[in-house]
């Protein structure tokens, strides 16, 4: 996937000013910055949900920019909201099926919620309840469950790790190697910068609504310039 | 006080309440999935009565088909005048209150005048196709129409919540009403879903119509006072909430009954508004209320 030149603004913010970059297949990419440097209006402008003022973005070499969300995703990127966003109203096991929307293959649905069951116990656990009854762990994990029931070929996290516990940060970051080592591909926006390039293949340092630096995790790890901004070095 | 009356009485009232709650069905539909108050309510009941009624009552070229078919053809109709509407909200549901105010109810007005000028303003009664004389039963009397009434009303609203529990689409209209962006992420098309919200609203207004019309009278401006009263009915159970239709429409229309069968009929309409504001100063939110979910 590529995005190329985006200008977005969110509420008359110009948000987003003129990135350019490139989440290549089969690998993680972490898209890393401070608060406010334009991660989530990127994400959301690939999903669809914001529209790009200029610039284009692109999956496979086709522009997918000016489709509307639910179009996109039946292209194949499945979205992970910043703050879990399940709707709270409905079980977990509805919040999966409505993952699984757009599809029609009913033994397909059925054996992929079978996996995602597998991977998250919990879960099934919890397959009657509310989704807005669920910890903040178990909704992140509902969150990451419902966007692979679109069988997506790339799944975009915005800020996954977001105010859950350590050990729950860890958990989800084992979780994200775990579906990248089954081949798929990853873009994820993370504060935490240390854990996401420890993962992450390659990384995108964002500022202030611009790309700052793109290269492999360990070029921007030994990189003096972020090591001392995002890494926490003197 | 007679029981045998006082029951005759709740079953009046259970009648004109069921009326009231399916019209209340489609208040708190549309504000759900679309944020959107209808104030054209009203006016679509009274539409859908005309898309059913005038086949059964043989208005359009002395045209006539059976009852039942009548009720299904004014569904459809307005079922798809609610997908209609849907295009013409959907600029309205962004804007502020006072716009969806002006909007819903000027479209209410081009609704009833439009049938004004093609129908005529004075009405006419519509025959039941069910016997007139009244079922007596341990010496409370009922007439058939009011029991279609009841009967139709309850087997639409389970339907309603069947399908908004078990089938994939009813709970994509929820998840859709529930948070837009994130459904839409989802694949769930929700300008589609917001279409089949008005549809379904407009339909249930419509078979309301209907089956009320042998005991109403049927004139372009019956949409209004129900619209009021279907309105009261979804903010005094909850805003919002489909429970809350059911159980408002019914209570309101009880409540009306009671009022004038036991204080004044002159009053009627004034006591049960006394008793909704009095509900809502005790709970705000309606006497269902918001949905909230608790922290386990």
């Amino acid at each position: 996937m590529m995005v190329e030149a985006v200008h977005t603004y969110y509420d008359n913010v110009h948000a987003v000013k003129g990135i350019s970059f490139e989440v290549r297949r089969g690998e993680i990419t972490a898209l890393i910055g401070a608060n406010g440097a334009g991660k989530s209006t990127s994400i959301k402008t690939i999903c669809g949900l914001l529209r790009p003022r200029s610039g284009g973005v692109y999956l496979e070499g086709s522009p997918i920019h000016k489709l509307p969300p639910e179009r996109i995703v039946r292209l194949g990127i499945g979205y992970v909201p910043e703050g879990r966003r399940v709707f709270p109203l409905l079980t977990v096991d509805e919040n999966l099926a409505m993952g699984a929307f757009h599809r029609r293959d009913s033994a397909g649905i059925a054996r992929d919620k079978a996996g995602v069951y597998e991977t998250f116990p919990k879960l099934m656990d919890r397959r009657k309840q509310l989704a807005g009854a669920l910890s903040g762990g178990e909704q992140q994990m509902l969150a990451i469950g419902r966007a692979l029931m679109s069988r997506p070929s790339l799944l975009v996290m915005d800020e996954p790790s977001l105010g859950l516990a350590p050990l729950l940060v860890r958990q989800v970051f084992e979780i994200i190697v775990g579906l990248n080592e089954q081949g798929l591909t990853i873009l994820l926006s993370e504060q935490n910068a240390r854990s996401a390039l420890k993962i992450a293949h390659r990384g995108i340092v964002m500022e202030t609504g611009k790309v700052r630096f793109a290269d492999t995790s360990k070029a921007l790890r030994e990189n003096p310039v972020v090591q001392r901004a995002y890494l926490g070095f003197a | 006080m007679n029981s045998g009356i006082f029951i005759q009485t709740i079953i009046g009232g259970l009648g004109i309440g069921s009326l009231y709650a399916l019209i209340a069905l489609g208040y708190s539909m549309v504000y759900r999935s679309m944020g959107l108050v209808n104030f054209a309510q009203g006016s679509i009941y009274m539409v859908g009565t005309y898309f059913g009624i005038i086949w059964y009552a043989g208005i359009v070229v002395g045209l006539r088909v059976p009852y039942p078919v009548a009720l299904l053809i004014g569904i459809l109709l307005n079922a798809m005048l609610g997908v209609v509407l849907e295009r013409i909200f959907r600029p309205l549901a962004k804007l502020d209150l006072m716009f969806m105010l002006l909007g819903t109810i000027g479209l209410g007005f081009v609704l009833n005048n439009l049938f004004v000028i093609i129908f005529g303003a004075e009405g006419f009664a519509v025959k039941s196709p069910l016997p007139d004389t009244p079922i007596i039963v341990l010496g409370i009397r009922v007439l058939p129409q009011m029991l279609l009434l009841i009967g139709g009303a309850a087997a639409l609203m389970t339907a309603l919540q069947i399908f908004l529990k078990r089938g994939k689409l009813g709970v994509a209209m929820r998840a859709s009403a529930m948070d837009h962006d994130i459904a839409s992420a989802m694949g769930i098309p929700v300008n589609r879903m917001n279409a089949l919200t008005l549809a379904i609203g407009s339909a249930l207004a419509a078979a309301a119509g209907i089956l009320a019309a042998p005991i109403v009278y049927v004139n372009p401006a019956m949409g209004s006072a129900i619209g009021l009263k279907g309105f009261a009915a979804a903010i005094l159970g909850g805003f919002g909430s489909i429970p809350g239709a059911i159980v408002g429409g019914l209570l309101f229309g009880v409540l009306e009954a009671v009022s004038s069968g036991y204080i004044s009929s002159s009053y009627t309409r004034g006591i049960a508004f006394i008793i909704m504001v009095l509900v809502l100063m005790i709970k705000p939110t309606g006497i269902v209320g918001e949905t909230t979910v608790e922290k386990v």
